[in-house]
């Protein structure tokens, strides 16, 4: 183990430990259904800085694989009668796989191409569903679309927290959710890790000679885009049964934009960048919360600047400040001066 | 009969629209290799500019016109200036992506601003022409005759200049070949700072016809920017009679499908064409396959 996978793995520690400790600190729902929501954010983030920090992968079809999770489980569970904890891995799986199929479609081109294509079919999904007005079946005298429609579908999942806990079941939920954080961020870890990682952080840096040296960039950009969609999938499948509702708010570009400015924000292609961009990022939209109609024009001017002066994100500024610190004195000044 | 004609008639406004969208995001994307993800803001822009001049202020309608040019060329200008030269100056490598993220914010506080001053209610954009021209049966709106004459004024005026005069050259050389164009004594800088300023001013107009025929909202852009990323993609991006053709052609499919299936199943079949084009042909219709030096 190298001193930098020590640190990663010191920080994902002392996170996870602050996480669990948050529940016994604090007894307002309030604080706990906000962090909760933050690391949702966060999963999905993490998920979009692997495909774009690590493997260069410039996707905007994030929030449509999170959707498609977050739909799966709850048409399973609405039109199936299936229990919640069956649907979520199925909703994972089903999420990889249109993930792959895209994949396929996109794959072949680089760089703008990929954005444009995963942009026209995350906003063509999202204009099906929202114009979705086909009477798919009638309960009592609604009438209700197979996508759901612009309202989407609530009511449908029981985790059985509420039975099982009572009053505590908000906790019980938090704690589903950081188990889901956990998993989400070991699981990137190894795969940036194993070899599979190295082969695509391989070709994110020299695409020319990953591939003089064989490395096929379509399969491994396939690989890590069908991973991704997965845990993005049990996400958003998560994410369904936790709210018990799914819509097709959840697919809009602003959402896409509140992601991707966490990654900006916090360090594109830096493992910890997306968790400290959704703590940053949550904590300016309560801020905001306060100018209300500021929130949107806030949240682009932050992306826009971000970008231009700060290229790692905060992480980077932060690996800034430590690397001259750790230079000695003399060179220190050397550079100040 | 009359029924085909105005869905031709339909097909053809909209594919000149979407044409000189598409023209404006081809040309800062040839010269700079640049997605301006806030290309839709600008049309935006030009669209409420022309409503500012010509209902708030009641001047008179010309001058909206050219408060549309105006503004979207100095929005172009202030985005070359304030995000595209201090990202490209910093790591060129990483140019393509960076200044999609930061374009991509840009245009997010643009269209919020606008919503902050005018509000989300639909105004009507005030400078469009009335009356129909007809013929047996066959009606063409002045308006959309208008806006097709003015999309293909505007493409000749621009391929004239990009052709004719200096700094139309200046644009395709450094387009053809940034390093050699600079050693030869093209300053790079003022020639993207142009072709940003010249896709802004292409992008005010759109947007004040696309506003004449539906109606100004903050999301004006948004749908026409979509589109014209798509026609850049079939006609491969950069190419820019190749998304002139891919404007008409699939804008006239697409009414065609809307008419045949309603209206939501224009985009998605559009979309599929897309797919099957690239997977025919990865970098477009009429893309050069370039090659790359590593």
């Amino acid at each position: 183990m190298t001193r930098a996978d020590r640190t990663q793995l010191l920080i994902g520690v002392a996170a996870l430990a602050a996480l669990i400790a948050v529940p016994f600190l604090t007894d307002s729902r309030y604080i706990v259904g906000q962090v909760l929501l933050g690391l949702f954010y966060a999963a999905i983030a993490s998920q979009w800085n692997l495909l774009f920090g690590f493997a260069g992968v410039f996707s905007l079809a994030q929030m449509a694989l999170f959707g498609f999770g977050g739909y799966v489980a709850a048409m399973l569970c609405f039109y199936l009668g299936m229990s919640i904890w069956a649907a979520m891995p199925l909703a994972a799986f089903a999420a990889a796989g249109f993930g792959l199929l895209l994949g396929l479609a996109c794959l072949r081109l680089t760089g703008a191409y990929v954005a444009l294509l995963t942009l026209a079919v995350a906003q063509a999904m999202y204009l099906l569903i929202v114009t979705d007005t086909e009477c798919f079946m009638m309960i009592g005298t609604q009438c209700r679309q197979f996508t759901g429609g612009a309202v989407g579908f609530a009511r449908f999942a029981d985790l059985g927290t509420r039975e099982l806990f009572g009053r505590d079941w908000l906790v019980a939920n938090y704690a589903l959710v950081v188990a889901l954080f956990a998993l989400v961020m070991a699981a990137s870890w190894l795969i940036i890790r194993s070899p599979l990682g190295l082969a695509f952080q391989a070709l994110r840096d020299n695409p020319g000679c990953a591939m003089a040296r064989g490395v096929n960039r379509f399969q491994m950009q396939l690989y890590v885009f069908g991973f991704s969609a997965f845990l993005t999938g049990l996400a958003g499948a998560v994410y369904a049964a936790h709210f018990n509702a799914i819509g097709p708010g959840v697919l809009s570009l602003s959402t896409l934009l509140f992601v991707i400015a966490m990654v900006v924000v916090g360090g594109i292609g830096r493992l910890w960048g997306p968790l400290l961009g959704a703590v940053v990022l949550m904590g300016a939209d309560e801020v905001l919360r306060e100018f209300g109609e500021f929130r949107a024009l806030g949240l682009g001017l932050i992306i826009a600047v971000s970008m231009v002066a700060m290229p790692n994100g905060l992480i980077g500024v932060l690996e800034r400040l430590g690397a001259l610190r750790a230079r000695p004195k003399g060179e220190r000044e050397a550079a100040n001066g | 009969m009359d029924l085909i004609g105005s869905v031709v008639v339909a097909g053809l406004t909209t594919g000149a629209l979407y044409a000189l969208a598409t023209l404006g995001l081809s040309l800062v994307w040839g010269a700079l290799g640049m997605l301006n993800m806030a290309h839709g803001a600008m049309l935006t822009l030009g669209g409420y500019s022309a409503f500012v001049i010509v209902t708030r202020l009641g001047l008179p309608m010309p001058l909206g016109v050219l408060a549309s040019c105006v503004t979207g060329a100095a929005a172009g200008a202030v985005i070359y200036l304030s995000v595209a030269r201090p990202l490209l100056a910093r790591a060129p490598e990483t140019f393509e992506t960076t200044i999609m993220i930061a374009t991509f914010g840009v245009a997010v506080a643009l269209e919020n601003a606008i919503l902050l001053v005018f509000g989300g209610q639909p105004f009507g954009q005030p400078v469009q022409i009335a009356g129909t021209l007809g013929a047996g049966g066959f009606t063409l709106p002045n308006q959309n005759l208008l806006i097709m004459v003015t999309a293909v004024l505007l493409m000749l005026a621009i391929a004239a200049f990009l052709k004719q005069t200096k700094g139309g050259r200046a644009i395709r050389a450094v387009a053809q070949n940034r390093e050699a164009a600079e050693l030869l004594g093209v300053p790079s800088g003022r020639v993207y700072l142009l072709a940003l300023a010249l896709s802004g001013g292409l992008a005010g107009i759109c947007g004040l016809l696309v506003s004449s025929i539906t109606q100004l909202s903050p999301t004006l852009g948004a749908d026409p920017m979509l589109k014209a990323f798509i026609m850049c993609v079939v006609a491969g991006l950069g190419s820019i009679p190749g998304g002139i053709v891919a404007s008409f052609g699939l804008a006239l499919i697409e009414s065609f499908v809307q008419y045949q299936f309603g209206a939501r199943w224009g985009f998605p079949v559009l979309l599929g064409i897309v797919i099957l084009v690239l997977i025919v042909r990865p970098s477009g219709l009429f893309g050069r396959n370039q090659v790359r030096r590593l």
